[in-house]
């Protein structure tokens, strides 16, 4: 009944989806194929079918921290919980590979954005969007406030 | 070229056969592959839930049903192109598929989510929720039949089908013969506190994937073959072009109507009186 293993699995797969992704300029096109799409539409299956058969079982909700808390203690909603992060990581990682080769961002400037967006999520996909938007500002606005 | 959308594979370019049901009928085909690809969670779901139902994984019934229905879609959208052109473009028959549609998708959300919920769709009357859910389902499994009574009229009726005469006469006696023999045996079946009558023995793990009983009589079995005349009827009628004298194909085809629903009669007399098929 515990999916213990399924945790190192998706581990693999969401590590080998990063190399992939750092990798990108070697061939963006399957780059964005396997871990822009298939290792996070694997993990997708993998996220439903552990709300499928397990959700209903949880203790807890959605509508307050400590209900949130308790979703976690149930070992399939937490693994459920981290292929969610897993999979929707990664899929930002792969909008930013993408997103900065057709913005022509420098490879060395989305590098750490992938690492954080790995580690951090969030942080990731705001430090991207911190170097587009201060790359793609008017000139004028930045350096003429009136 | 700057795209920021991922490089998914162009639906469009389905190959062949996919292209024209999608043409003829674009709704039943979509709706038929989203079916069949919804397998993929829940074959998942079943490898890693330890909750069972009668003796089988809680997600067996899902999954047949998922299947059926994908094949049901499938069918009715290969069968699409013998409907007559003005039917094509009636509105209000756009809006019947649309209905059937809906109401195929809730018919499996129903059994999907009971699943998941843990508990039963069918024949659950534990509390008014489940009551009503099993009430709208019958509705919508009597919609979704009709669309095979709609199909076997429309086509029987159509003259430049371009089908060989005992052809056409076949897929239209299978669609006809589909709904006139699934709406008496299902409706029974649903009436029924459940689908056996008389009691299994103990060990009784059910046929293969089917999961009739062996020891008791099985209400669904007479569903399954009423179900399936739309897919068993044009193969007979098939059969009956390529191998029979012409003079002998339309005769040979009423035969295998009658024999076909003789088997469907059968097999509901048969669970009736408590008896297992094999």
């Amino acid at each position: 009944m515990l999916p213990d293993p399924l945790f190192p699995i998706a581990n693999f797969l969401a590590m080998a989806g990063w190399l992939v992704l750092a990798l990108s300029p070697l061939s963006p096109r399957w780059s964005d194929r396997v871990a822009g799409v298939a290792i996070p539409l694997i993990l997708s299956v993998g996220y439903t079918a552990l709300i499928l058969a397990f959700w209903s079982r949880a203790p807890g909700g959605f509508d307050s921290l400590a209900n949130v808390m308790a979703l976690f203690t149930m070992p399939q909603i937490a693994l459920a919980g981290w292929v969610h992060y897993l999979a929707f990581d990664l899929l930002i990682g792969a909008w930013i590979a993408r997103t900065a080769r057709a913005e022509r961002v420098p490879h060395l400037l989305v590098l750490p954005c992938l690492a954080l967006t790995f580690l951090f999520g969030p942080v990731g996909y705001l430090t991207f969007t911190l170097i587009r938007a201060s790359r793609s500002l008017p000139a004028p606005l930045v350096t003429e406030p009136r | 070229m700057t795209s920021l959308a991922p490089t998914l594979p162009d639906l469009a370019t389905l190959p062949g056969p996919l292209a024209r049901m999608r043409q003829d009928a674009p709704l039943f085909t979509a709706l038929g592959l989203w079916m069949a690809l919804s397998l993929v969670p829940t074959l998942a779901a079943m490898a890693i839930d330890d909750r069972s139902f009668q003796g089988a994984s809680i997600w067996l019934k899902p999954i047949k049903f998922q299947l059926s229905l994908a094949i049901y879609l499938l069918t009715i959208a290969v069968f699409a192109r013998w409907l007559p052109e003005t039917l094509h473009r009636s509105r209000v028959f756009q809006a019947y598929c649309t209905v059937v549609a809906v109401a195929i998708l809730a018919e499996i959300v129903w059994i999907g989510g009971a699943a998941a919920l843990g508990t039963e769709s069918h024949f659950n009357v534990s509390t008014p929720f489940w009551t009503i859910a099993y009430r709208l389902a019958g509705v919508a499994a009597v919609t979704l039949t009709s669309a095979s009574l709609v199909y076997g009229l429309a086509i029987w009726r159509n003259p430049v089908t371009g089908l060989p005469g005992p052809l056409h006469l076949a897929v239209a006696l299978g669609l006809l013969l589909t709904f006139a023999l699934t709406v008496p045996t299902a409706g029974y079946l649903a009436s029924n506190s459940g689908h056996l009558v008389g009691t299994p023995a103990p060990g009784d793990a059910g046929l293969a994937l089917f999961g009739w009983s062996r020891s008791a009589g099985d209400l669904r079995i007479a569903h399954f073959f009423a179900t399936h005349a739309m897919q068993a009827l044009p193969l007979a009628g098939l059969a009956a072009v390529l191998l029979l004298p012409e003079t002998r194909q339309r005769l040979a085809v009423w035969l295998a109507a009658m024999a076909y629903a003789g088997i469907v009669v059968a097999t509901f007399a048969q669970a009736l009186a408590g008896r297992p098929l094999l």
